[in-house]
This record gives structure tokens, sequence and C-alpha cells, in this order.
């Protein structure tokens, strides 16, 4: 049977910084299943990374449910919502993010660290994902002497080495070649097999497009398609 | 991860951190060597009293020290005198009889404090052998003889040899004068003494006074400072109808002083890490602003307040309280050469140090028993420095700091 791992209830959200409302997301129903690879499309504007920071529990929709995992996140405070991050949302961003001053294993155990596992417990972790993604040999290499491509895998192995519900990536091939984002999206898809993780990108690259099972096309913040 | 991290942040930007680290190694350096420069000077003035003005302790009649009376003379005398050369603990005491006079010559007056003294007894307690500078602590000669201060000497513009004659009230009430010649001139490490107190036999004043072997005070060397408090509750209780009273007492300026000195450095040095607060908070603030993408991200991906305070905080402290060892050991290595070699102060106004009785050269000391209250001083201004960077970070949104 299906589990469900995100449930967007006819969320809306519209900012207001210059005083001229702007309509983000307008009465969004989304239902994302585990281990489901789903591409969040549309063009500049049309409210992709809104509605990502909505089901990270990053920013608050102003009306309509968010259930993930059978928690609405819509009603925890911010202290809530910062310990439901830690120990259910793995986040890939656009420009990588690592820490420069800790080296690749310390960056990809940060999480972990946070969540207070045990070493033992974290090194095995670490180790197989290292290994998975091709790394085994850079851990102790700090982000800055990584490739773009190497650096976003340690950032996809530090979104995955907690073992959250699912993994939030915003625009995660944008600053890529094409080969480092091909190496990338191959990578997350044996993750996504082999760990039965959930993957929710938001992007406008057409190779991640075409690697995805599900494509959600948002325009003007709404949902103007859905394909598997 | 919180200490690593930090530590490693510290050193993101090394040019800004090394100098903030030699701000403080400087500014607590500064601290130390005032400290240092102070106790030193504090140890020595102690010293001068002790040793050249009152000695340890001190006894008279009751009402003495107050308008020196001549008739006011210590009552049982040969008791104390006999009961201090059998104490181990004392190491010399002489018996001087005083009284208050004036001192006329051609060229002016002045109020004087005239001591009546046994050469040999007084230098063994005060030193004043050591202080004469021209001509001899004897009497000889048809006149009697006075040692008088290079100060009063200048006053009265009075020379070796000179005569002097000196007024004073007999135990009698009887104002009596007499002539004396100058034998010595000495010159203390306290001008203000210098030019009230002047030396003469001691018999040749009983005599004047009318006095047999009678005398106003009784002044005491111990062999060791720390058996102080004890010899004075001691002889207290042993003579009650005497006043007997330690250097602390008998000079209160002193012991004041010394108080004081203390504050006043702690003043100095929080003065010091006042300043230098405002050029750490600043570093961090640039740091936090800098990281602010970084941060963003740490707290979008669970990190949560009190670990984000924890970071800016220790961050801020480790940046602070790396220069304590630095500035300690520069500092002990500086105090230690001064404390052998010693500092010549004098070309800094020797009347103004000499006028508050301080010498000119000062031995600095390390100041080893205020280390504790500096360290702690360094954690406050730490922990006031982090306060407006943690106020920055804690109030950053991970959504807008996360948006180049």
């Amino acid at each position: 049977m299906e589990t469900t791992v995100i449930d967007a209830h006819n969320i809306s959200k519209t900012y207001d910084p210059t005083g001229i409302p702007v309509v983000a997301i307008r009465n969004v129903h989304m239902h994302i299943a585990k281990g489901e690879f789903v591409a969040l499309v549309g063009p500049s504007g049309s409210g992709k990374t809104t509605l990502l920071n909505m089901i990270g529990g990053l920013d608050h929709p102003d009306s309509g449910q968010i259930i993930v995992n059978g928690t609405d996140i819509t009603t925890l405070t911010q202290k809530g919502l910062v310990k439901f991050r830690l120990h259910n949302i793995g986040f890939v961003f656009q420009s990588f993010n690592l820490i420069p001053v800790l080296t690749a294993k310390e960056n990809a155990e940060f999480i972990m660290l946070l969540q207070k596992e045990k070493k033992a417990k974290r090194d095995e972790r670490i180790d197989l994902l290292f290994n998975q993604v091709g790394l085994m040999g850079k851990k102790n290499i700090r982000p800055a002497q990584l490739s773009g491509g190497q650096q976003q895998r340690v950032a996809v192995v530090r979104a995955l080495a907690s073992k959250p519900q699912f993994v939030l990536a915003d625009e995660p091939t944008a600053n890529l070649d094409s080969a480092s984002a091909f190496n990338l999206l191959d990578m997350m898809a044996k993750l996504n097999k082999e760990e039965n993780m959930t993957f929710v990108f938001s992007t406008h690259d057409q190779r991640v497009i075409e690697r995805a099972r599900r494509v959600i096309t948002l325009v003007d913040g709404q949902i103007v398609s859905d394909q598997q | 991860m919180i200490i690593t991290l930090a530590w490693r942040n510290i050193w993101r930007n090394k040019m800004r951190s090394l100098v903030i680290i030699a701000s403080v190694t400087a500014g607590l350096f500064a601290g130390i060597a005032i400290l240092a420069l102070y106790k030193g000077m504090m140890k020595s003035r102690i010293r001068t009293v002790i040793d050249t003005e009152t000695g340890h302790l001190q006894v008279h009649a009751i009402g003495f020290t107050a308008d020196q009376d001549p008739s006011l003379f210590i009552s049982h005398q040969e008791d104390i005198t006999r009961s201090l050369s059998t104490n181990q603990n004392i190491e010399a005491y002489t018996t001087r009889t005083i009284t208050a006079g004036m001192v006329s010559t051609p060229s002016g007056s002045a109020g004087v404090s005239i001591m009546g003294i046994d050469p040999a007894e007084e230098s063994r307690v005060s030193g004043l052998s050591k202080k004469m500078r021209e001509g001899k602590m004897q009497w000889a000669g048809q006149t009697k003889g006075i040692l008088i201060g290079k100060k009063l000497a200048k006053k009265l513009k009075l020379a070796l040899g000179e005569k002097l004659v000196i007024t004073m009230t007999d135990t009698a009430d009887n104002l009596i004068a007499a002539a004396y010649r100058i034998q010595g001139i000495y010159q203390s490490a306290n001008a203000p003494l210098d030019e009230v107190n002047v030396y003469v036999s001691k018999k040749d004043l009983q005599e004047m006074l009318g006095l047999q072997k009678q005398v106003h005070e009784i002044a005491i060397k111990l062999k060791k400072d720390e058996g102080l408090e004890e010899q004075l509750l001691q002889l207290q209780h042993a003579y009650p109808t005497a006043s007997i009273e330690s250097w602390k007492t008998l000079s209160p300026e002193t012991s004041m002083m010394a108080g004081t000195v203390d504050t006043l450095s702690y003043i100095i040095l929080i003065i010091i890490l006042i300043a230098l607060s405002f050029g750490i908070m600043n570093t961090m603030m640039m740091s936090i602003l800098e990281r602010r993408h970084e941060i963003g991200m740490m707290m979008a991906l669970g990190m949560n307040r009190i670990k984000l305070l924890m970071l800016i905080m220790t961050e801020t402290f480790l940046l602070t309280i790396t220069g304590i060892p630095i500035a300690m050991l520069i500092g002990r290595i500086a105090a230690n050469h001064y404390e052998k070699k010693g500092m010549d102060l004098s070309g800094m106004g020797r009347d103004m140090m000499e006028s508050f009785g301080f010498e000119t050269m000062i031995y600095p000391s390390y100041p080893a028993d205020k280390m504790g209250f500096i360290i702690l001083l360094v954690f406050c201004t730490a922990l006031v420095s982090s306060i407006l960077p943690i106020i920055k970070s804690l109030r950053m949104d991970p959504v807008s700091a996360l948006q180049k």
C-alpha cells in the first residue's frame, strides 16, 4: 500500500513586500507518496521555491494545510518546525551550501551531529553513503578542493545521512556542468531506488525533468499539470 | 562540534582575527603591566613606611598622638622594653622622646616634630643613618646637634654647620628655646616627613622637657611582616593602658592607598576592555554578515537557536580569550625582568613621587593574585561583546538569509 509522505491541501501564499500583493501560490493541492522522484517545474516566478519552502517548513502558507508524514506542519511553532526539519527533511540547495571550514565528512555528518547521533553510527552511515556516491577518497577534503559536482554530491549525502522522510532539492543542477549534472541525477536516482528515498526537486532544467518519474508543472502559483 | 566549528570560523579571516587577538593581548598586557607597576609601587611604599618611618608597631601613651603633649609619656616603658628584648619575633626596637616645636632661622621658621633619639637604636629600626646625605649621625661639639631633612633645609635655606633655634614647651608648659647646630642633613623617600621631622639627642631633649628617662614612643620592627596582627593583639592584651598601633593605623594614607590603587588599576583595565569589546563586537558582526547565507542554511537544516547562540558565543569567547595566555606570559616575563632590574621613574616626576612618599626606583611585581579576576573580566568582555552578534544572528530568517 502506498504511504503518503507529503499532503498539501488548498495552500496559498501571497507576498506583499512593496505594498503590491503578489500571489506566489494559489490553492495548491499536492500529494506525494513514499519513494517518489518528483520534479516541480515551471518558469521563473511560478512559485516552485515558495512551494518547496512551505513543504520544507521554512515558510508558512497563508491558508491551507500541509501534512508531512501525518503531522500538520502549519500548526507547528518556530521551535517545533526547527525540530521537525531536523528529523524529517533533507535539503539540497542550488549553491551546495557546504560549510567551508568543515571537511566533506564533517559536512555530511552535520545533521547527524545536531541529532546527537553516536560516532559509530555516524561513521557507518557516512562511509556507506560516500561509497555509494563515489567520494570515499575525498572524505577529509574541504569543499574548496572539490569540484562543483563533488560538492553537490556531499550535499546530497548530508541530506540523506540522517534518513529523512524526504529530500527537497532546490535547483540542484543549476550550478553544474552537464557531466556533473548527469552524474548527480544518476546518483540521486540510484539512492531513490536503493534507499526508497523520496526526492522532490524544483527545477527548470530539462535534464532533471527527463529523469523525473513524476513532473508537476506550476504556472503563476497554480498546478497546471501533474504527469507520471 | 560547536567548539571545532567556532575555532575554525575565527580563522576564516586570519588577518582580521589576528588583529583582534593582538589587540586583546596588548590591552591585557597593558592592564597586567599597570597592576604589576602599582603592586611594585605599593610594596615599595609599604616597605618604606615599615623600614624607615613607623616600623611595624608603635607604642604611645593614650592621647599622645593627637597633640604630642610631652607630659603624656609611656608609663610602663621599662616593662615594655624588657618584654620586647626577650621577644623572639622582634628584630629591633627604639625609644623616642617627642615633642612639637618651632624651628627659627633668620630666613624663616617652620613647625616641626622634634624627635629625641639614640642614633644606634634608631638606625636599627628606621635606617636613619642610611638616609644621611650630608654630615654624620652623631652628636658632637659644644653646641647641641640636630639632624634635619633636605626639604626643610631647602625651605629655610639652611646648610650643614649652620645654627637654628628651636622653641618648644616643656612638661610644665614653660616656653623654652635652644640653639642647635646642623650636624647632618638626611633625605628619605617621603619628602613631607623630611620637612617636619628633626632629630636631636634623646638625653638632651628629655632634660629640656623636664623628663627623667621617659619616652613618648617605642617603635618596633618585627622579623617578619606576617606576624603583625598577632603581635599587635599580644601587645595590646599585655599593655591595655598604652596605645599600641600597627603601621596600617599609623600611616592610614598608605593603607588606604594600597586599596585604592587596586581599584584604580581595575578601573583602567575595565576601560581598556570596554574599548576592546567594540573591536571584538565589530569583528563578530562582520563575520556574521559575511556568513548570513551559511547561517540561514544551518537554521534550515535544523540548527536550533540555542546551538546557534552557543556557536556565536563560543566564537566570541575564543577570539577574546586566545590573547589571555600570551598576555600573561609576556606580562610575567616583563615583570620578572623589571622585578630584578627595577624601573627608574625619576624622569617622570621625582618631586611628585617623593611628595607622595614613593621611591623613584620601582620594582614591578607580577600580580599573580589578581589573575583570576583579570580572567573573569575578560570573560565578561567576551560575554558583552557577543550580545549584539547573537541578537543579529538569532533574528535571521532562514528563507531570506538563503536568498542571495
